[in-house]
């Protein structure tokens, strides 16, 4: 019994160790990032923790954070952003972008979001690669809100999306949205290779 | 069924702190603050201070979100809840993410166009709140609703709460068929709540404005099962049971 109750603290431990900020005595660093509107994305300038692992996604050298990400690592006190004129932006003024529809995210995906990361979930967009290597990010990139239509998807993840959008079809399911994919716990996540995930998270009006 | 209270003492606790007593004192200090929420999707955030934080949570008004801000903390306010705060106690505000402050008529056909059953939703919502139960959504159970006598913290929820529309409005099809009627009879049963259905009469007036609530009229009706076997004996009971007008 004691011996089982060691190896879950310690696999407790190791979790809370991918998140500074959230339990304050463990870890004390914050990473930075540079808020860029044209993307309505964070450009992550320094990174601190483990928690880059699995958060953000790679366009050559730099990683980016999506306004999900961003907003839960600044809730949970890991990141500061700075916007254009180097002011740090307030988690209100976060949540007013997070609010203003054009960062592709709204309020209920954004909760389905932090419950799964806070319970140590790798969660990324559907249809976003997590790194690509010698390519330029893209602005606009796939939206989660349902009502979009037409998203932008690279030619890879295209097949996937229609032949689950197909599925649901088939079942009469015509309301439902892929959002995110879902990955177990990992702490040697890769984002170079993270292979399937193992959901597929989708959000119905 | 009678209350389930948690815990020793949690009745009496009730009994001295009345809901309604905690309701106005937020009313108070939401006015005095004159705190804005701010409009996100189905949602509205607020910042609040330590005090309000507080009255927030007795009144069981809102969700607590965990931030690592210190001073402040923010609250996410479902629509029922800010439409209340909003209409029905005139103390609360709400802007949305371009500053403009939203009036009762913009707030109440954004709901709307959310959740066109909202009309329905809300008069059940606020004719509870009203007399003093504490409501909130009920979506683990598969109801519109749960309803506690007190703070969720002292009593278990005793009502499952479904809103419906009076008449063969199609806007909620739930118990329209003897299937849907007996499984959620049988889920509020397992997790001891009595079914309360809540009917809504527009009495024709539509939707258009929050004004037109001031005329719906309400119905409450609860549904439990009466078993023969088990009352056979018992004749205090079945008088009972006669008066509540149960299936």
């Amino acid at each position: 019994m004691r011996s089982i109750l060691k190896t879950e603290t310690k696999t407790m431990m190791k979790r809370i160790a991918t998140y500074p900020g959230l339990y304050p005595d463990y870890n004390l660093d914050i990473s930075n990032a540079r808020w860029i509107d044209d993307l309505a994305m964070a450009e992550v300038v320094e990174k601190k923790g483990k928690m880059w692992v699995t958060t953000g996604t790679i366009r050559n050298v730099n990683t980016y954070c999506s306004i999900e990400e961003t907003v839960f690592l600044v809730e949970i006190g890991a990141l500061h952003v700075l916007d254009r004129n180097g002011m740090y932006l307030s988690l209100k003024e976060l949540y007013e972008k997070l609010s203003d529809g054009k960062s592709g995210c709204n309020w209920e995906v954004f909760e389905v979001y932090r419950n799964l990361k806070s319970l140590g979930y790798v969660v990324g967009r559907h249809g976003i690669p997590w790194s690509v290597k010698g390519q330029k990010i893209k602005s606009g990139t796939c939206s989660l809100e349902s009502s979009q239509e037409s998203n932008e998807l690279l030619e890879m993840e295209q097949e996937n999306k229609n032949s689950i959008i197909e599925l649901f079809n088939n079942m009469r399911i015509t309301e439902v949205t892929p959002a995110f994919h879902v990955y177990l716990p990992n702490s040697k996540f890769r984002k170079s290779s993270p292979g399937d995930p193992n959901f597929i998270l989708c959000m119905s009006r | 069924m009678k209350p389930r209270w948690k815990g020793k003492g949690s009745e009496a606790k009730a009994s001295s702190d009345p809901m309604s007593k905690i309701v106005s004192q937020l009313h108070s200090s939401l006015i005095q603050t004159e705190t804005c929420g701010l409009l996100s999707s189905c949602s509205v955030l607020v910042e609040v201070d330590a005090e309000l934080a507080d009255l927030l949570n007795r009144a069981c008004f809102g969700r607590p979100r965990i931030t690592s801000e210190k001073d402040k903390q923010w609250f996410q306010l479902d629509m029922e809840e800010t439409f209340y705060l909003c209409f029905s106690l005139k103390c609360l505000k709400v802007m949305g993410e371009d500053g403009s402050t939203k009036s009762n008529e913009e707030l109440w056909e954004y709901f709307k166009s959310k959740k066109p059953v909202f009309p329905i939703h809300y008069k059940a919502y606020s004719h509870l709140r009203h007399k003093n139960w504490i409501v909130k959504l009920g979506l683990q159970y598969g109801v519109d609703f749960v309803a506690y006598r007190h703070h969720p913290a002292l009593v278990h929820s005793e009502y499952a709460v479904l809103a419906l529309p009076e008449g063969d409005n199609d806007l909620n099809g739930r118990l329209r068929v003897w299937s849907d009627v007996h499984c959620t009879v049988r889920l509020c049963g397992s997790v001891a709540k009595t079914l309360l259905i809540v009917i809504v009469n527009s009495n024709g007036l539509g939707a258009n404005s929050p004004s037109c609530l001031e005329h719906y009229t309400v119905e409450e009706r609860t549904i439990t099962r009466w078993n023969p076997e088990q009352s056979r004996e018992d004749q205090g009971g079945l008088q009972n049971q006669i008066k509540e007008g149960i299936i």
